[in-house]
């Protein structure tokens, strides 16, 4: 398997990364490489909420066919705050169905997956309701995160459209006492067409290094 | 016909009512204009009863914790520690402490008598829960990140401990003092050594969170239930569960067990709407039964405590807060 170094130096004889004719080709590699590294910021933890439940089976179409609620995917890569890609980080999410309940007998809207050698991951759910006891708590999917080495991440991924926000979750966050940090509230972006949308969000991770 | 209704009227209705009137609302507090008691806000009990049910403590919605005579509802005190949000509140076992936790992990222990600070202690964030020691000495607070435990004479910190995530909901003291048990978020009840912080046994017998644990008073069981809604009762140096007690619709949510170790106080959470925290079962551990069935529609259970052979609970209700007895 090729190193990042390798690449890039396939990049320069091949003429796709080009370097000022007075400047040594392997210092600038070095730089170049150590800059892709930079420092990420770490992802706002979040608290576990009551119910996460064990043993949850590896599966990442958490939507089964026909299921009410808004198709969602929910996608990103797992870093670390060195920049370094995770692939071997184990993601586990759950959330509630579309009308705010979870299950608590099975493991319905319960998955987990290993991420890929780019460090992605994907689930294919719904978006979750808010819960029935119209309290404040956002619409949000938890997130535990366990890759060796590193710090375990356990956070919740909230939604942009969430009414409670108005539109404006930079401001109106604070809505849910349980939402810490805007950082976790993602865009929905919605494709397809009016009798079949799709919501689509992105959600990248960085765990802190042990 | 008339004797098939009246042995449904015997057998269904008779005990039913016997159980709905067995709790008693004996104080009712008025709270200002413009302020309640806190309700749940994501876990922890808002309000506490002193063990000899004189006091009562709640965090209030104008974020100061206030602190009444539980006999003639007079305000005794009010605590503005300009510490950040009270999360839970806790009375020591022989009632001369109170301490409070705060949002962003401070822990405040006051004397009864001078309602002075006694000890200031940094905590985690987002503690849920609070324990003193039988004998008073010892305090540990649990919340999302660690537990904690600390040795009130000297302020030194004796144990720091965490499960490998999520954090713990609830913690209990065994009566000599020698060890703690915490419900954790990865679904495990661990039981550790105070003195060390070492491990001594875990429970593995949950799938879902436990939030709720207590020891019994002779320290060989441990109670624990949570999101299963069932009570596990387990074998404390093994981690053994050796029994259950039946399950409910609503998840469990604190759980207290009297001081002769017969009965146990179960306050359940709806499955169903979260914030509905307001069916309490007195459940008679020996037999397996329920002594008092008690439910109430638009109240929610913040706290309570066995007052003798009675379990006092708070409720908060409007801008009242209302104290109630069992059986």
């Amino acid at each position: 398997m090729l190193t990042r170094r390798d690449i890039l130096q396939k990049c320069v004889a091949l003429g796709s990364v080009a370097i000022a004719p007075h400047f040594c080709p392997e210092a600038m590699l070095a730089v170049f490489q150590e800059r892709e590294k930079q420092v990420r910021k770490p992802t706002p933890p979040d608290v576990l909420g009551p119910f996460y439940k064990r043993l949850t089976p590896m599966n990442n179409m958490l939507r089964a066919p026909g299921d009410p609620g808004v198709p969602l995917t929910l996608s990103g890569q797992v870093f670390n705050t060195r920049g370094d890609i995770l692939p071997d980080a184990i993601i586990e999410i759950w959330q509630a169905n579309h009308q705010g309940y979870y299950d608590l007998d099975g493991y319905r809207y319960r998955g987990k997956l290993q991420t890929d050698n780019s460090g992605a991951y994907g689930f294919e759910s719904v978006i979750p309701g808010h819960y029935p006891d119209k309290s404040r708590i956002c619409q949000h999917t938890h997130y535990l995160v366990i890759a060796p080495g590193h710090k375990t991440l356990v956070t919740q991924l909230y939604f942009a459209t969430d009414p409670v926000f108005e539109g404006d979750p930079a401001k109106n966050y604070s809505r849910d006492p349980l939402i810490e940090s805007p950082e976790l509230i993602r865009p929905v972006m919605l494709t397809g067409d009016p009798n079949e949308v799709h919501a689509k969000v992105q959600f990248e991770l960085c765990l802190e290094l042990l | 016909m008339r004797s098939v209704i009246a042995v449904f009227w015997v057998l269904y209705c008779v005990p039913m009512a016997v159980l709905a009137q067995s709790a008693r609302q004996h104080t009712t507090i008025n709270l200002p204009a413009g302020v309640s008691a806190r309700r749940v806000s994501a876990l922890g009990n808002q309000a506490t009863i002193s063990r000899t049910g004189a006091l009562v403590a709640s965090v209030c919605t104008d974020n100061v914790v206030r602190v009444w005579s539980a006999r003639s509802a007079e305000l005794m005190r009010t605590l503005n520690e300009n510490a950040g949000a009270p999360r839970t509140v806790r009375f020591s076992a022989d009632g001369r402490m109170l301490a409070v936790a705060y949002q962003r992990g401070a822990v405040k222990v006051f004397d009864v008598e001078s309602w002075n600070v006694t000890h200031d202690l940094t905590g985690t964030l987002h503690i849920h829960g609070l324990a003193f020691s039988p004998d008073s000495q010892r305090l540990a607070a649990v919340g999302a990140v660690a537990a904690q435990v600390w040795e009130l004479n000297s302020g030194k910190s004796l144990a720091h401990v965490s499960p490998p995530f999520g954090g713990s909901f609830s913690v209990s003291f065994s009566p000599n003092g020698k060890l703690f048990a915490t419900a954790d978020g990865d679904a495990f009840v661990r039981v550790y050594d105070v003195s060390s912080g070492n491990l001594q046994s875990t429970v593995q017998g949950f799938l879902l969170e436990p939030m709720a644990v207590a020891f019994s008073p002779d320290g060989k069981t441990l109670l624990a239930g949570g999101v299963d809604k069932t009570i596990s009762m387990v074998e404390s140096a093994s981690g053994q569960t050796f029994r259950t007690i039946p399950k409910q619709p609503g998840l469990i949510w604190s759980l207290d067990v009297s001081t002769d170790g017969k009965e146990a106080a179960v306050v359940y959470r709806s499955a169903e709407s979260f914030s509905d925290i307001n069916h309490i079962i007195l459940w008679d551990l020996v037999k397996g039964t329920v002594l008092v069935d008690f439910q109430k529609p638009g109240i929610t259970i913040t706290g309570g405590g066995f007052v003798g052979e009675h379990y006092h609970f708070a409720a908060a209700s409007g801008n009242q807060l209302t104290l109630w007895s069992m059986p």
